[in-house]
C-alpha cells in the first residue's frame, strides 16, 4: 500500500517532483498494470514499490511493513524473503549459466536447496534442456524466462515487473506473458506491472495510468479495505 | 546468501574481464620488481658489511699501547669466538746493504679472521690467496720494501736481533691500515718474532691488538661486555665505526637498481590504480543485482574484501616467486666477475616486498571497491546513478603512504627515494595539468570540426576526466620505457665516457724532495697524462678550536699536502679556496668534515715531529675519489705546510707502450714505491658493465609494470567507447568514421603523453646522473626524436589494437549487452 507518496529530486533547473502524492493498494494475488508515457514517473513508480529507493514523502508498505522505518539492510532482507523482479534487460549475470543465475536469487535468500529449487523453477518455463547455457547463447525470449524463473523460484508474495515484454518480439512477448500471468495465478502472487503495451496492461486485474508523477484510473481497492491499513497488509500477504 | 565466500567466488567468476587481470598484474609486478631488489641489495648489503669487517680484519678489534690483559681474549674464547694477536710498530729493517724504516706486523695463528692475505713468489709474479702466516725465521715483504733494501726475495733482513729470511712478497692484507698510502713498506712476521723482543721495550711505539670474529650474537655480547672495562687509551673497533673502504661503484649499483625498482613500484601502484577503477566499476551492475535479490551490504563489504584479499594472496606470492628467480639472475650477472662474494638469500626482504603490495591494494585498490557497497539497488532500473565515492578516498591515503615508506626504507636510501617519488608525483601533476589544459582546447575545436575530427575531439572532451587519468598514466608509463629504453643506455655511455682513458693508472710513493723537480722532467719526457705531483707531510691532530678531537680512524696521524690552488676533482662547496689573507689556512674534505665534525672557522692544531702549528678552516670541499688523482683531506695553504718534513706522491697516467721506460726510472729512485692501479680502474669498467647488465633485468619489470600501466589507462575507458561507437554506427556512421575518430582521440593523447614523457625521460635522466653518476647527461637527439616517435606510435597501435573489438562487433550486440 502507499498513501501519499512523493518523490523528488534536484536538477539542473531547481527540484523535480518525478512522483506526486501517489496512494494506491494492491491485495494478495491481485495484479495492478502501471501505464503512462516515457519519463511519467512509472518506473521510478515502481521503484519505490519495492523498496529500491527511498520516497522523499509519504508511506509505503510492503508485506506488512513500513519502508520507511527499514534501513536498506532490513529493505534487501525483506526483498529476498517476500519479493521477486523481472526486468526489460532481464538483468542475468553473463558469466553465470541459466540454472547458475536462478540458483543465486536461491543462494542469496538463503534457501535450503537451493540447486533443487532452481531446477524446477527452469523447468516450470521450459528451460529444463538449457540449463548451463550463459546468457549469450540463449535468444531474448529464453533470457526473460530464465529471468521469470528467477523471480518465481523463491516463492515471493508480490513481483515486479518492469517492462517484462519490452525487449521481445510480439510472439515471443505474448508466450513470456502467458508464463507471467500463470505463474502468478499458480502461486497466489500480486504483481505490479509497468508497461507501455495497452494488451498486456489489460490483462492486469486492474490499471493505473501515471501522468506527469499524478496517478489517475482504478488504482484503489475497494473502499472498506481502504480505510483499513491492517486489512491491506493482510491484503499484501503480510 | 550463507557466506562471503560465495559472493568472493561470484565476484571472482564476474571479473574473467582484463581489468582483474590487469589488477593481478600490477599487484605481481610490484612485489616481483620491489622482491628482486630488496633481496639482491639485502646480499650486497651484508657483503659490503662483511666487506668492512675485512677493513680489520675482524669484526672487533681492541688495542692498546700497551699488551692487553689475558681476561679478554678468555672471554672472546669463552663466547665461542675466535681470536687472533697482533703486534705493529715502525721500525728500520737492514739488509746486507741498505736499510729503511718498516711498518712491521707480527701476527698469530688465524690472522686474518676476516679476508684473506695475497702473496707472491717475487715482483711481478702472480699472486696467490693464503691461510698461512709467515712461519719463525720467515718474513713476507711489501715490493717496495724489496726496492728499498735492495734485495729479493730469499735474502735475509735484520729485525730487531732476529734474522729472517724473505719469503714471499706481500701484494694484498685486508687491514692495510694506511692504504696504498702507507709511507713505510710492510714486513710481515710470526708473532714470536716480537714478543719478548727488544724492540718493545721502554719508549717504543708499538701498538698491540686482538683481534675477535665469529657469531653476531656473541659478538655483541663480547663488546657490550667489554667496552664498559676499557680503560687508558685502549680502544675497541667494529666494523660499524671502521673507516670501511665502501666499494664505491658497488654501492653505486645498489643506488641504480634501487632507482629501477622504485621507477616499477611506482608504475605498478598506477597499474593498479587504474585497473582496480576499471574493475570496479565493471561490477557496479552485478553489485545492483545482487542488492535487488536482497544480498545486504555488510554480505557484500566482506565478499570485496575476501576477493581482494584473494587477489593480493594470489599476486604476492606469483611476485615473490618471480622476484626471487629475478635476484637470482641478477646476481649471477654481476657476481661473475664480482670481487667480494655475495652471501645467501635471505627471504626477510620478501616480507616486506609483499607488505607493500598488500598496503599499495589496500590504499588504490580498495576504495573504489568498497564503493561498490552504496551503488543503489534502484541503479537496476536507472543506469545513471553511481555511487559518489570522491570523499572517502582521502581516508585510504594512509595505507599508499605506508606503503610507499616500505620500498624507501627497504632501499635504504631516503633521499633519493623521495627524489623518485617527489619528480613521479611532480611528473604526473604536470602530466595532468597538460591534459587538462588540452582537453579544454579540444572541446573548442571540437564544435569546428567535422566529420572524424568532429567524433575524435568530442570523444576527448566528454570524457574530459577520463582523458586527464590516461594522459597521465600514459605519460607515466611512456617515461619508464624511454628511460629504459633510450636513457639508460645513454647515462651508461656517458657514464664510462666521464672516466676518460687518461686516467692516472700509476702512482709513486716517498718521494724526496730533492727528486721532485727532476721526475717531473723525467715523467714528462715519457710523455705521461695528468701529471701531479704533490708534498705530503704527517701531522698528528692535537685539537680543534681548543678541545681535544674525537678517537677517531680519521683523526691520530693525518696526512696534509698544500697548494695555492684548488687540485682537479675537486669542488669548493662552503667557504672560499683561499681566503684573501691566504695564510693559515686549512681546506677540508666534505666526508672528513662530516666524520669528526669540523666546521668553518674552526681551528686545527696539529703536532709534526714535535713542531706545533694552527690553521684556520676556510673552505669544505667535495672530492671526487673515484678520479685516481692524489687527493686529500686536508689541504694547508704552502706557507702553512712547506715548513713540515714531507715527501712527495705522484700520479699520472703511463702510456701503454712506456712501461719499460717507467720500470728503468723506478730503479733509479730506490726509495720510492711505484703503484700500478690500472687494474682498480678496470675494475670500475667492469663493475659499470655489470651493473648496466644487471640493471637489465631490474628495468624488464619495470617494463613491464610499464606496459601494464599503458593497457591499463587505454582499457579504462574501452567499455564506454564501446557502446559509443555502437550508437554511432547505428546512427548512421561509417566504420571509417569511428575508425578515424578513435584514431584522432588516441592520436592527440599520445602526442601529449610522449611530449611529456621524453621531456620527463631527459629530465630524470639528468637528475640520476647527477645524484648517481656525479656527471652531466646531455639527452641525445636519439631520445627528443625516435623517442617522442616511438612512443606516440606505440599508444596509438597499442590504442588501435585494443579497439578493434569496437569496430568488429555488430553494435546491436554491443548495445543489447549495453
Amino acid at each position: 500500500m502507499a498513501r501519499e507518496v512523493c518523490f523528488a529530486v534536484d536538477a539542473p533547473g531547481g527540484r523535480l517532483e518525478i512522483v506526486k502524492n501517489i496512494s494506491l493498494e494492491l491485495p494478495a494475488g491481485q495484479s495492478l498494470a502501471i501505464v503512462g508515457a516515457s519519463g511519467s514517473g512509472k518506473t521510478t513508480l515502481l521503484g519505490l514499490l519495492a523498496g529500491l529507493e527511498r520516497a522523499t514523502s509519504g508511506e509505503i508498505w510492503l508485506a506488512g511493513q513500513r519502508l520507511g522505518d527499514l534501513d536498506e539492510d532490513q529493505r534487501a532482507r525483506l526483498r529476498r524473503a517476500r519479493v521477486g523482479f523481472v526486468f526489460q534487460s532481464f538483468h542475468l549475470l553473463p558469466s553465470l549459466t541459466a540454472l547458475e543465475n536462478v540458483m543465486l536469487a536461491l543462494e542469496i535468500g538463503r534457501s535450503d536447496n537451493p540447486r533443487a529449487q532452481a531446477l524446477s523453477a527452469l523447468e516450470r518455463v521450459g528451460l529444463n534442456h538449457r540449463l548451463d547455457h550463459y546468457p549469450r547463447q540463449l535468444s531474448g525470449g529464453e533470457q526473460q524466462r530464465v529471468a521469470i524463473a528467477r523471480a518465481f523460484a523463491g516463492s515471493p508474495d508480490i513481483l515486479f515487473a518492469d517492462e517484462p515484454t519490452g525487449n521481445l518480439d510480439r510472439k515471443t512477448g505474448e508466450a513470456v506473458a502467458d508464463l507471467l500471468f500463470e505463474l502468478n495465478r499458480d502461486h497466489g502472487t500480486a504483481l505490479v506491472l509497468v508497461t507501455h503495451d495497452p494488451r498486456l496492461a489489460e490483462r492486469c486485474d486492474r490499471i493505473a495510468t501515471i501522468d506527469d508523477g499524478h496517478l489517475s484510473g482504478d488504482a484503489s481497492p475497494s473502499p472498506s479495505e481502504q480505510s483499513d491499513p491492517s486489512a491491506a497488509r493482510q491484503a499484501a500477504g503480510a | 546468501m550463507k557466506s562471503a565466500g560465495l559472493s568472493g567466488r561470484l565476484l571472482l567468476r564476474q571479473g574473467r574481464s582484463g581489468a582483474l587481470w590487469m589488477l593481478i598484474a600490477g599487484l605481481a609486478v610490484a612485489t616481483a620488481a620491489l622482491s628482486a631488489v630488496s633481496l639482491f641489495t639485502d646480499r650486497v648489503g651484508r657483503a659490503l658489511e662483511r666487506q668492512a669487517s675485512e677493513v680489520l680484519a675482524a669484526d672487533v678489534v681492541i688495542s692498546d699501547r700497551a699488551p692487553l690483559p689475558e681476561h679478554i681474549e678468555a672471554r672472546a674464547r669463552e663466547l665461542g669466538l675466535a681470536t687472533s694477536e697482533m703486534i705493529t710498530l715502525s721500525t728500520v729493517v737492514f739488509s746486507d746493504d741498505e736499510s729503511a724504516l718498516f711498518d712491521v706486523k707480527a701476527v698469530s695463528e688465524g690472522y686474518p679472521l676476516r679476508g684473506a692475505l695475497k702473496i707472491a713468489d717475487g715482483i711481478g709474479r702472480p699472486d696467490r690467496t693464503t691461510d698461512t702466516i709467515p712461519a719463525p725465521g720467515r718474513a713476507w715483504i711489501a715490493a717496495s720494501g724489496l726496492r728499498a733494501l735492495e734485495i729479493e726475495p730469499g735474502a735475509s733482513v735484520i729485525l730487531g736481533e732476529r734474522e729472517l729470511v724473505v719469503e714471499q712478497v706481500l701484494t694484498w692484507e685486508p687491514d692495510q691500515g694506511d692504504g696504498p698510502f702507507a709511507l713505510s713498506p710492510r714486513l710481515l712476521v710470526n708473532y714470536s718474532e716480537l714478543e719478548g723482543s727488544s724492540l718493545l721495550g721502554a719508549g717504543s711505539r708499538a701498538r698491540y691488538r686482538l683481534l675477535v670474529a665469529g657469531d653476531e650474537r656473541a659478538v655483541t655480547r663480547f663488546v657490550s661486555s667489554t667496552r664498559p672495562e676499557l680503560e687508558g687509551r685502549q680502544q675497541l673497533q667494529t666494523v660499524e665505526n671502521a673507516e670501511a673502504q665502501t666499494d664505491e661503484a658497488l654501492e653505486q649499483a645498489r643506488r641504480f637498481l634501487a632507482v629501477a625498482a622504485l621507477t616499477a613500484a611506482i608504475l605498478a601502484a598506477v597499474a593498479v590504480l587504474l585497473a582496480a577503477t576499471r574493475f570496479s566499476r565493471a561490477q557496479r551492475d552485478l553489485i545492483a543485482t545482487l542488492k535487488v535479490f536482497g544480498a545486504q551490504g555488510g554480505e557484500i563489504m566482506r565478499a570485496i574484501v575476501l576477493l581482494l584479499a584473494w587477489l593480493v594472496l594470489l599476486a604476492t606470492a606469483l611476485g615473490a616467486a618471480v622476484g626471487v628467480v629475478a635476484q637470482h639472475l641478477i646476481a649471477g650477472i654481476l657476481s661473475a666477475q664480482m670481487t667480494i662474494a655475495l652471501p645467501g638469500l635471505r627471504l626477510q626482504p620478501l616480507a616486506g616486498s609483499m607488505a607493500f603490495t598488500a598496503l599499495m591494494a589496500a590504499g588504490f585498490a580498495l576504495p573504489p571497491l568498497l564503493g561498490l557497497r552504496s551503488v543503489p539497488p534502484m541503479r537496476i532500473l536507472n543506469r545513471s546513478l553511481d555511487p559518489g565515492t570522491a570523499g572517502r578516498r582521502a581516508l585510504w591515503g594512509l595505507p599508499i603512504l605506508a606503503a610507499l615508506a616500505i620500498p624507501v626504507w627497504q632501499l635504504g636510501d631516503f633521499r633519493l627515494a623521495l627524489l623518485m617519488l617527489g619528480g613521479s608525483a611532480a611528473l604526473a601533476g604536470l602530466l595532468a595539468l597538460a591534459a587538462w589544459a588540452a582537453m579544454h582546447l579540444t572541446r573548442r575545436l571540437a564544435g569546428r570540426a567535422s566529420g572524424a575530427w568532429r567524433f575524435g575531439l568530442a570523444g576527448l572532451s566528454r570524457r574530459r576526466g577520463a582523458s586527464v587519468l590516461q594522459v597521465t598514466a600514459l605519460g607515466l608509463g611512456l617515461m619508464s620505457l624511454l628511460l629504459l629504453m633510450v636513457v639508460r643506455g645513454e647515462l651508461i655511455e656517458q657514464w664510462r665516457a666521464s672516466l676518460p682513458a687518461d686516467t692516472p693508472d700509476h702512482f709513486m710513493l716517498n718521494i724526496q724532495p730533492d727528486q721532485a723537480e727532476p721526475l717531473r722532467r723525467d715523467l714528462e719526457e715519457l710523455q705521461v697524462g695528468q701529471l701531479q705531483i704533490r708534498p705530503m707531510a704527517i701531522a698528528r691532530l692535537t685539537a680543534i678550536s681548543g678541545d681535544i678531537p674525537p678517537e677517531d680512524a680519521f683523526t691520530g696521524q693525518v696526512r696534509l699536502s698544500w697548494i695555492d690552488q684548488l687540485p682537479p676533482a675537486n669542488e669548493i662547496i662552503a667557504g672560499q679556496f683561499w681566503a684573501p689573507d691566504g695564510k693559515g689556512q686549512i681546506s677540508v674534505a666534505k666526508r672528513w668534515a662530516d666524520r669528526v665534525g669540523v666546521k668553518l672557522g674552526d681551528r686545527m692544531t696539529f703536532d709534526s715531529g714535535g713542531r706545533e702549528f694552527t690553521a684556520v678552516v676556510t673552505s669544505i670541499r667535495n672530492v671526487d675519489w673515484n678520479s685516481f688523482n692524489v687527493n686529500f683531506f686536508l689541504l694547508l695553504t704552502p706557507d702553512a705546510g712547506e715548513f713540515l718534513p714531507h715527501q712527495f706522491v705522484a700520479s699520472f697516467h703511463l702510456p701503454p707502450d712506456k712501461a719499460p721506460e717507467l720500470d728503468r726510472l723506478a730503479r733509479t729512485l730506490p726509495n720510492a714505491s711505484l703503484l700500478d692501479v690500472g687494474a682498480l680502474i678496470e675494475r670500475v669498467f667492469q663493475i659499470i658493465d655489470q651493473v648496466s647488465r644487471a640493471a637489465q633485468v631490474v628495468f624488464a619489470f619495470t617494463l613491464i609494470a610499464g606496459l601494464v600501466v599503458l593497457l591499463a589507462a587505454l582499457e579504462a575507458t574501452r567499455d564506454e567507447r564501446r557502446v559509443e561507437s555502437a550508437l554511432i554506427r547505428t546512427l548512421g556512421a561509417d566504420n571509417a568514421t569511428v575508425r578515424n575518430g578513435l584514431l584522432v582521440e588516441y592520436a592527440i593523447m599520445a602526442v601529449i603523453a610522449a611530449a611529456l614523457a621524453t621531456l620527463g625521460s631527459a629530465v630524470t635522466g639528468w637528475i640520476l646522473a647527477e645524484e648517481l653518476f656525479q656527471f652531466r647527461y646531455q639527452p641525445g637527439i636519439g631520445l627528443f626524436i625516435g623517442g617522442f616517435t616511438a612512443a606516440a606510435l606505440l599508444v596509438v597501435g597499442a590504442g588501435w589494437l585494443g579497439n578493434r573489438s569496437v569496430l568488429k562487433t555488430p553494435p546491436v550486440r554491443i548495445l543489447r549487452a549495453g
